[in-house]
């Protein structure tokens, strides 16, 4: 059960999200600054919620009070010249 | 009254977790009160260039070269992996001659310091990173620098700090300082009031709030820069490497014409990370403590990557964060006991250079507030020259 995979991109497991949370991660963010949860390809699109699920487990704290991770730009990956430029023109 | 701790440090960033580290080592009982989370600040919202040719020359470039020799041996010290690339180089290639020449003329101020940098040819910087466009004028190298991850790093530092008995204390926001007279007795947080022999204030670019506090006034603002990442690729570069503006910018800013440039400081800054990504940065905006990103910005940024690497066009970008660099006015940080304040030191302001500097800054401020008296001295970077 703990070696059960979490983030698929970044191969982290359900035992390095519990570490995480010992190690004192009360936030998305938290976790993922501790184990690279949610940094690949999907930025954690799956397993954030998986990860907000567990703290709130482990910690005690409603689900609705674990803040989740801040939004940014991309919203899914797009390719550096389509904003780049070529480097011809 | 009985005190919580020898010393407070207030911050749990690079800076904090580093200085607890070195005042645990020293045998002192630390307490770090950290507002939300370990590295939940600029530590975690930055790349990792641990260079030489990034710096002032001076006082700051001598600093650099202590506090980088630090690094070689930190992975071990501190009892986990912080993936420093070892001498992977730093790298600043120049678009033209104007370019090259205030390049030339940094770099022989920053060699006074006794470290190798050097200016070589397009043919030259293309053998060691192939990916380099080739129609570039030349480029500056300086062989010796490395890269780290400076999340981990900053982890690395928080946990030793803990085994050695440091107690953090995340989620507690210092409101004010317990104060008689000239002397600091501790701080009030939301949690309560803690007591100490001294207090540290390692806030970043939070700083000037936290110096408030203790009723003074310290010239420390954020300054925004803003970053991309990309999917995971294969080895794609080793350097780190700037555009040559980036030292432009940093160092001579009145040879910069257009006003666009100069508003949002933009100049590449690149490196490839262990886990393969490449971090790409960056702007250098005074715009408060706002951490959004912006079109304009990531547009600017992307462009640079690509004149500099055609081949990053097919690689897919997957997101953009912004961390605050906490500049000050002479772009020294600011280090040391503030001579007005009993108990009161100052380590913050290090603006794009604290994970460099973060190693010998934990290490001096360490000294002097154990010994009195700090084996390198951090006299040119004292908080008294602002007082």
């Amino acid at each position: 059960m703990e070696d059960i995979i979490i983030c698929r991109c970044q191969e982290v497991t359900r035992q390095d999200i519990l570490d995480a949370i010992a190690d004192g991660a009360t936030t998305v963010d938290g976790v993922k600054r501790r184990t690279r949860a949610g940094m690949g390809l999907c930025q954690g699109k799956t397993c954030e919620r998986l990860v907000a699920r567990m703290i709130a487990e482990q910690t005690g704290r409603p689900l609705s009070e674990i803040v989740p991770p801040k939004s940014r730009i991309p919203v899914r990956p797009v390719k550096i010249g389509i904003i780049g430029g070529e480097q011809d023109e | 009254m009985s005190k919580d701790a020898d010393i407070i440090v207030i911050g749990g960033g690079i800076i904090g977790c580093s200085a607890a580290y070195y005042l645990s080592k020293l045998g002192k009982k630390v307490l770090v009160l950290e507002r939300e989370d370990i590295t939940k600040g600029s530590a975690g919202a930055t790349d990792g260039v641990v260079g030489y040719h990034t710096k002032k020359p001076g006082h700051q470039m001598d600093l650099a070269v202590q506090s980088i020799a630090m690094f070689d041996h930190l992975s071990e010290e501190l009892g986990m992996d912080i993936e420093y690339g070892l001498r992977c180089g730093g790298m600043q290639p120049a678009e033209d001659k104007m370019q090259w020449d205030i390049l030339s003329e940094i770099v022989e101020e920053q060699k006074k310091s006794g470290v190798d940098i050097h200016m070589i040819s397009i043919e030259e910087a293309r053998q060691i990173e192939p990916q380099l466009a080739p129609d570039l004028y030349g480029a500056l190298y300086s062989p010796t620098g490395g890269k780290v991850n400076p999340i981990r790093m900053t982890m690395a530092y928080f946990r030793a700090a803990k085994r050695l008995g440091a107690v953090f204390q995340t989620e507690t926001e210092v409101t004010g300082m317990l104060m008689e007279g000239n002397r600091v007795l501790g701080v009030r947080t939301d949690k309560g009031t803690y007591r100490a022999d001294a207090v540290v204030n390692a806030c970043g670019s939070w700083a000037s709030f936290t110096a408030k506090m203790a009723g003074i006034d310290m010239p420390i603002k954020p300054r925004k820069g803003q970053l991309i990442v990309t999917e995971p690729i294969g080895p794609f570069m080793d350097c780190t490497l700037q555009c040559a503006r980036y030292n432009v910018i940093k160092f001579r800013p009145e040879v910069i014409r257009d006003p666009n440039v100069l508003k949002m400081g933009a100049s590449l800054s690149i490196e490839q990370t262990e886990s393969g990504g490449l971090i790409i940065g960056s702007t250098r905006e005074l715009v408060g403590y706002d951490r959004e990103n912006t079109l304009e910005a990531i547009e600017t940024i992307l462009k640079r990557a690509v004149r500099f690497f055609p081949a990053l066009k097919d690689v897919c970008f997957i997101r953009a964060f912004a961390g605050l660099r906490p500049y000050t006015p002479d772009g020294l940080p600011i280090i040391g006991r503030v001579d007005a304040l009993d108990g009161f030191y100052m380590a913050a302001g290090h603006e794009g250079d604290g994970i460099a500097l973060a190693p010998i800054t934990g290490k001096l401020l360490a000294e002097q507030i154990v010994y009195g008296k700090e084996s390198y001295s951090l006299e040119p970077f004292s908080p008294n020259r602002f007082m």
